[in-house]
């Protein structure tokens, strides 16, 4: 029920990791989703397709792993490799 | 363009956590217990804060935080019974309180002036069961016109709660409610749960209400 609150969350939590101008290179967001989370998996795959396809993100891809116990944590992010800066 | 991986493995509530920790210290070291209020929508949580405010709020100074998706009607009907300040906040659409908006509240409350606080939460037993408002403990109401088995469908509700108030007593002549079944389905799921059995309207069980809620007073201490 309160997906969308955990999707924006996530949002939050990439921009504090990686800086706002980063956000469009992010290709997939990696979520693991407890079986006791109180989180429908389907429900929030559909929020974070939803505010990823929106600026400052660029359609990236929501993974969900499912895993037993009540886990909710953003388990890694996916970027464009620009290579090295020099 | 190749992509790397970064791990980052961060509990999407530890923001959420940080932030009522950080409420929970701040009326903790007032010495304000806090009561997170949840329940169904309708099951009568506005009416037991409002009988309260008009029973006890001679003696005890409480202050309201409402929590509800549209409208300020709640704080408007709390504010009827109280000088005190009735914080609303209107969620816009979000289907629970957070910690950051009861952090928000908290900084128009006068804590010094504060013995007894509650948060009355949005109807839902599900959302608001998942967010830690850094309440002392989240008391879940029942009212006697829900299905007994409420505890068994929503366990994590009645899981996370301490006391379980049980509402609506003087309908049970009217309704199909077994409260020795209802007991015995939230026993279940929370062996620790204490009950209260109350109806605002008739005043029955209130007096129990009070004795609760005067147990968790800080004593003052004599000058």
């Amino acid at each position: 029920m309160h997906e969308m609150s955990v999707a924006l969350e996530v949002c939050r939590m990439a921009e504090e990791r990686l800086g706002r101008e980063a956000l469009g290179g992010v290709v997939a967001v990696g979520i693991d989703v407890g079986d006791e989370a109180g989180i429908e998996p389907e429900s929030l795959a559909f929020c974070l397709e939803a505010v990823l396809a929106t600026p400052p993100f660029h359609g990236a891809k929501p993974v969900i792993k499912r895993l037993p116990g009540d886990v909710l944590r953003l388990s890694y992010l996916e970027v464009e490799d620009a290579g090295p800066n020099d | 363009m190749p992509v790397r991986t970064i791990d980052v493995r961060e509990r999407v509530m530890a923001k959420n956590d940080e932030l009522a920790a950080g409420v929970r210290a701040r009326l903790r070291a007032a010495g304000v217990p806090t009561f997170n209020l949840v329940s169904s929508p309708g099951s009568g949580k506005t009416l037991l804060l409002e009988r309260t405010l008009a029973d006890l709020g001679e003696d005890i100074d409480i202050a309201v935080i409402t929590g509800d998706v549209q409208t300020q009607n709640d704080a408007d009907r709390l504010a009827r019974h109280t000088d005190r300040l009735v914080q609303a906040v209107v969620t816009n659409g979000a289907c629970h309180l957070d910690a950051r908006q009861v952090a928000t509240a908290v900084d128009a409350i006068d804590l010094e002036a504060t013995d007894l606080l509650f948060i009355e939460n949005v109807g839902n037993l599900v959302c608001p069961a998942s967010w830690d408002l850094g309440e002392d403990a989240k008391i879940v109401l029942f009212s006697v016109t829900e299905g007994e088995d409420k505890p068994a469908k929503y366990p994590k509700m009645f899981h996370e709660a301490r006391v379980c108030v049980f509402t609506k007593m003087d309908l049970l002549p009217h309704v199909p409610f077994g409260v020795e079944r209802a007991v015995l389905t939230a026993r279940a799921v929370n062996p620790e749960l204490r009950f209260l059995f109350t109806s605002a309207v008739r005043e029955d069980g209130m007096e129990e209400w009070y004795a609760f809620l005067r147990s968790q007073l800080q004593p003052v201490c004599a000058v």
